[in-house]
């Protein structure tokens, strides 16, 4: 499949010099470019997927999909927490959890952890995006010590999936007695956490880093990558030349087309592309701005949004954004999921049929301005767009311009980063683009365009009953299949919520002294513990050891 | 004489004061009440949006807001950040200060000493092929945008060619216990762009001041006495000519200050130079309207002071100021 | 007054440095108003997928990074950095003659408080008004821009204007002529305007350059000139992540910022040493 094919070469980095690093100091440090500060890499507390990245250093889960991503599949998961699992029956799991994991401060892990952590999260003030992936849970209970028993209302292929993946459990014995909400957010714990995962917290310097520092009694294996610090940079031209000059070691947003040209010239770096699980989309608000109650007048129109779809060239817009790294998309399935192949083809660039559908629904040019009108209305939307994306600044001319073609005006707004966020999930948008970073499995599609989902990622009020009761029978019985998981992205096609443009891949540089480098499409820096640097190559930060105070 | 120190400095004061209030005008004039934007686009608790229209007097009269501006401005509290929520405005003020002051520190220098160098030869030579080509040379930059310059010194000498680091003030992966040496090292080398890019586009001003003060200055009967006497000519020119240009080269170091801080939101945005000008430019994209007030009042506050400062030298330099 | 501008114009160009300036502004001008006729609309992407692409036959400038020619940017950018600098420029002067007039005429307490307000307005860097006034607009029109650069740059040429007045005021002359029962006003502004149109001329000359430099600043802010309207300080601005690969499409705008600055300099020096030819 695909995804194997782009996965092998990057496995095939490691496989080849890793026979080499045997004698020789192979300890090492590595410091991260990230875009946005990660501020609470807590879970619970995670927004943005710089707070989910570093997470996924600190906390492990019950266990993690295996690299193909099928989440479907029990056998394709890897144990973490849990040693080993078996089903007692078609609602019923049994997780035996790793009796040598341990917090990082020395407490064992046990039964309790993932028990009292399932039921923060099964709470909808908490967390309610998770709380909705979470319902047709019934019960967690821990029959002992290191027994995890999870029981649920239906039975489904997903199950072992929402059982692992959404959970990454707390330590009962320090956050317990925190009430949840707001004072766990500005609790104790959360300014020094303790986490299970082969990286343990030492400091962060707000605004500009945030250091980690090896677990050496980590159960699956002490890391070889003492050192790991998180650099925020939010400026492109800023992370590029910190990566150039040396000033950090590896970068996870590389600008796709200009960024391989730069790295060329570096002899110490070098690109790798690992399939994403992001989709980036042209969301369509369709209710009105700042007034959800009411519909968009212009927007809430189903033509309209199709004349839209037709009206943008897909392939022209990932290929002059993404160069070689992406694939248009038609629906919410980005490049590393399973189903990607069942999204039908949708109905293409057509510019001259989108031009006589917005004729057909009565808006025409009549004052020759080049915007078509309708009842003295014209045609124009305002599309939001955050500053400081590279991606963005290409995309959003090329769709201004796609639309000025036929006879949309767009006006394109730029806003800092957090006043792009609080409007978008106040509903206060007409166009938007947006980059989604989905679940591994195909489920997470429920976050954001299900009704139940308005509560959290559907801030467009996108709601179809006939979808949702669709996506329910696909996800949620043993029904689901791939003719049904196609049935459902065509009715998102022939909804348009939104126009699907492209399924970036990762484009990721990396210092060429280290070894043994894989990356997940979920977790891109949960394989970092197993990393190690070539003795020959080592440079001065390596020998750092112990982290500074 | 006591008397006309004090008097300046009322007039300073007063100066402030209408500064102030300008400021304050200017707010107001701003379309969409920006002070209303800190509780719209930031997610905010009940309890906090409360206390920010109490303190920034949000929806209240315009008179009670301007009084609230005023004493907030006495007691030297300028609000509160929007983007670094609740960090104080004077205190990411402070913070940034140093950096700008260091820049800004070593450009004057730069400038000062190749600018009086540069514009006493041209007097000196004047009219001659070094005269005109320093002139257009020094016109020519004077001529570029900062940010523009920056960028290509950036892209050429240390992306292309690798000599000097591109951004920032130091190198973040330092090891804390580096001798006072290499730290000094480090930072000369960040140090050395965006020093160069903001003397380069300013140094013309300097060139032209000294210039033409010498000029004027060796129309002066005492010069060619001086002459006349047999002294050599580099006395001659730096003993007594250069010397009487001091007076005037003081209205420049009054001069110099606003265009210092103009020209560094631009130049340490580029150079993500951790000073006044880039916490300006990142206000600027995060629309963090307090913290630019906050910036425009102490920037606005050191012109006033420089000015003041450079009567006082004059006063103290030409006898004929003073009040007798 | 016709007369002295044309005696003035004259002596600034047996100026080499002023020709030059005059000729290279003429030139630009041509090209700003006649050259977007000739060349393809600047906001058409002919194929983004090739991007930035290096000065050729097709396009002697290069394209920029959504592949649009440079060349017809930067000429209908010229467009808009030379209009918006005229009219500011325009406003500035009408601002500042007018409060020059008054507080220079009315003296006393109007005087005091409007050149004290000045003095303030002076101590705040332009730039930082510019500031406040911008950012809190989620897009500015260009007609606000403007308004905006014209209403903050008249300080100078008040406290010009204002020192006119008061040396006119108790010439022989405008007494003479209030004695003659004529107001006193309409001498001076008779006989002000002629003795004051060579400084002013100097100081609009060279606020037409700092508005350029100004301009292309708040562009590439970002709270200039919005895009897909193209300016100089925007291009510049876009460009910056191609710096190191594709260079022309960050240095052509910047030349261009460069050259107009330049010869408008060069033009208001030679106005400068042909108004007081002991600076020269």
């Amino acid at each position: 499949m695909r995804i194997r094919r782009l996965l092998i070469p990057a496995l095939l980095c490691a496989a080849v010099p890793a026979g080499a690093q045997q004698r020789g100091n192979d300890h090492g440090s590595v410091v991260i470019i990230m875009g946005q500060e990660p501020s609470t890499p807590i879970p619970t507390l995670l927004n943005g997927s710089a707070n989910i990245a570093v997470s996924d250093l600190l906390f492990l889960r019950l266990a993690r999909p295996g690299p193909g991503l099928t989440t479907t599949e029990e056998r394709s998961f890897e144990p973490q927490l849990a040693r080993s699992w078996s089903r007692r029956d078609s609602l019923t799991l049994v997780f035996e959890m790793d009796p040598r994991a341990r917090w990082h401060d020395g407490v064992p892990v046990t039964a309790r952890d993932v028990v009292t952590s399932f039921a923060r999260v099964r709470d909808s003030t908490v967390d309610p995006q998770r709380a909705l992936l979470l319902r047709y849970l019934a019960s967690v209970i821990a029959e002992n010590e290191h027994r995890v028993v999870v029981k649920f209302r239906r039975a489904y292929p997903g199950q072992f999936y929402d059982a692992s993946f959404h959970v990454q459990p707390l330590p009962a014995h320090l956050v317990e007695q925190i009430p949840r909400g707001r004072a766990f957010a500005n609790s104790e714990y959360v300014k020094n956490p303790v986490g299970n995962g082969p990286y343990r917290w030492v400091r962060r310097d707000p605004g500009r880093q945030l250091e980690l520092q090896a677990n050496p009694g980590f159960f699956l294996g002490p890391p070889k990558l003492d050192r790991v610090v998180f650099l925020t940079a939010q400026d492109p031209e800023a992370q590029m030349n910190l990566l150039l000059d040396g000033t950090a070691d590896l970068f996870e947003a590389v600008p796709p087309v200009s960024g391989p040209v730069r790295l060329a010239r570096s002899p110490t770096t070098r690109l790798l592309t690992v399939p994403s699980l992001s989709v980036l989309y042209l969301l369509i608000n369709q209710r009105a701005p700042g007034d959800r109650e009411r519909p968009h007048p212009i927007l809430g129109d189903v033509e309209v949004r199709r004349a839209l779809a037709m009206g943008l060239d897909r392939l022209n817009l990932a290929r002059s954004t993404y160069g070689r790294f992406a694939l248009p998309a038609e629906a919410p399935a980005a490049q590393a999921h399973w189903t990607r192949g069942l999204v039908p083809g949708g109905p293409g660039y057509q510019p001259a049929a989108a031009r006589a559908l917005l004729a057909r629904r009565g808006w025409v040019d009549r004052d020759g301005d080049g915007v078509l009108e309708k009842n003295g209305v014209p045609l124009v939307l305002r599309l939001s767009v955050p500053a400081t994306s590279a991606t963005r600044a290409i995309m959003a001319p090329q769709v201004q311009e796609q639309l000025r073609r036929i006879g949309i005006r767009v006006e394109i707004v730029r806003l800092d980063f957090p006043v792009f966020i609080q409007r978008r999930n106040k509903g206060d948008f007409e166009l938007d683009l947006s980059v989604a970073n989905m679940d591994p499995s195909p489920s997470g599609i429920v976050q954001s365009w299900s009704c139940a989902g308005r509560a959290g990622s559907n801030v467009a009020w996108y709601c179809n009953a006939a979808l949702d009761s669709l996506l329910d029978r696909t996800i949620y019985t043993g029904d689901g299949n791939e003719k049904s998981w196609r049935s459902a992205y065509a009715m998102i096609q022939a909804d348009v919520p939104a126009v699907f443009l492209a399924s970036p891949a990762n484009s990721i540089a990396v210092h060429t002294r280290y070894r043994n480098v894989s990356f997940r499409p979920e977790s891109l820096y949960g394989d970092l513990w197993r990393w190690s640097v070539d003795p020959g190559r080592r440079i001065a930060r390596d020998g750092a050891g112990a982290p500074s105070r | 004489m006591i008397r006309w120190i004090l008097r300046r400095l009322l007039q300073a004061a007063a100066t402030l004061v209408v500064v102030v209030l300008l400021l304050f005008v200017l707010m107001r004039l701003a379309p969409g009440d920006p002070l209303a934007r800190l509780v719209g686009d930031r997610d905010l608790a009940p309890g906090e949006i409360e206390l920010l229209r109490e303190r920034y007097g949000v929806g209240r009269p315009v008179l009670v807001q301007l009084r609230s501006f005023l004493a907030g401005a006495a007691r030297g509290d300028l609000g509160v950040s929007i983007e670094h929520y609740p960090d104080r405005v004077t205190s990411l003020l402070a913070s940034r200060l140093p950096a700008t002051l260091l820049l800004g520190g070593v450009v004057l220098l730069l400038n000062f000493t190749l600018g009086i160098w540069l514009g006493v030869r041209q007097a000196v030579r004047r009219g001659s092929r070094f005269d005109r080509w320093t002139g257009r040379l020094a016109l020519t930059a004077y001529a570029m945008p900062g940010f523009w310059l920056g960028l290509v010194l950036v892209a050429f000498v240390s992306l292309r060619w690798q000599l000097l680091p591109a951004a920032q003030m130091t190198d973040p992966m330092l090891p804390p216990d580096a001798d006072l040496g290499t730290r000094l090292v480090d930072l000369l080398r960040h140090l050395a762009l965006p020093a160069l890019t903001l003397s380069l586009t300013s140094i013309a001003l300097t060139m032209r001041h000294q210039r033409a003060a010498m000029l004027s200055v060796f129309r002066l009967d005492y010069v060619t006495a001086a002459r006349a006497r047999g002294l050599p000519e580099s006395q001659v020119r730096w003993g007594h000519a250069w010397r009487n240009t001091l007076v005037p080269m003081l209205t420049l170091l009054g001069l110099w200050l606003p265009i210092l801080v103009s020209g560094s939101v631009f130049v340490e945005s580029v150079f993500n130079w951790p000073g006044l000008g880039s916490l300006a430019a990142q206000a600027i994209a995060s629309r963090d309207y307090p913290v630019l007030l906050g910036t425009a009042m102490l920037v606005s506050g050191a012109v006033v002071l420089a000015g003041l400062l450079a009567d006082l030298g004059y006063a103290l330099v030409d006898p004929r100021v003073r009040p007798s | 007054m016709i007369g002295s501008l044309r005696d003035l114009l004259r002596r600034s160009w047996r100026h080499s440095s002023g020709r030059w300036g005059v000729l290279a502004l003429t030139l630009l001008i041509l090209v700003a108003a006649f050259g977007p006729l000739a060349l393809p609309d600047p906001a058409a992407i002919p194929d983004a997928v090739a991007g930035a692409t290096p000065p050729s036959a097709g396009h002697p400038m290069g394209t920029d990074q959504l592949n649009r020619d440079l060349l017809s940017r930067v000429v209908n950018g010229a467009r808009i950095s030379l209009s918006v600098a005229a009219l500011a420029v325009l406003l500035s002067l009408t601002l500042g003659t007018l409060v020059g007039l008054v507080a220079g005429y009315a003296g006393g307490w109007v005087d005091a408080i409007l050149m004290r307000g000045v003095d303030a307005a002076l101590a705040i860097p332009r730039l930082f008004v510019l500031l406040l006034l911008l950012v809190v607009w989620e897009r500015i029109p260009l007609g606000a821009l403007i308004i905006v650069l014209g209403t903050t740059g008249w300080f100078a040429t008040s406290r010009l204007v204002r020192g006119e007045v008061l040396r006119l005021r108790h010439e022989p002359f405008v007494l003479a002529s209030e004695a003659l029962g004529a107001p006193g006003w309409r001498t001076m502004t008779r006989h002000l305007l002629p003795n004051a149109a060579g400084p002013l001329l100097v100081a609009a000359t060279l606020g037409v350059g700092d508005v350029i430099l100004l301009e292309a600043g708040l562009s590439f802010l970002g709270l200039g000139v919005q895009p897909p309207t193209p300016s100089w300080g925007g291009m510049v601005l876009e460009a910056r992540p191609l710096i190191v690969t594709a260079p022309w499409a960050a240095l052509f705008p910047g030349a261009a910022i460069v050259a107009t600055v330049l010869a408008v300099n060069l033009l208001g020096d030679a106005l400068q040493a042909a108004l007081d030819p002991r600076s020269a």
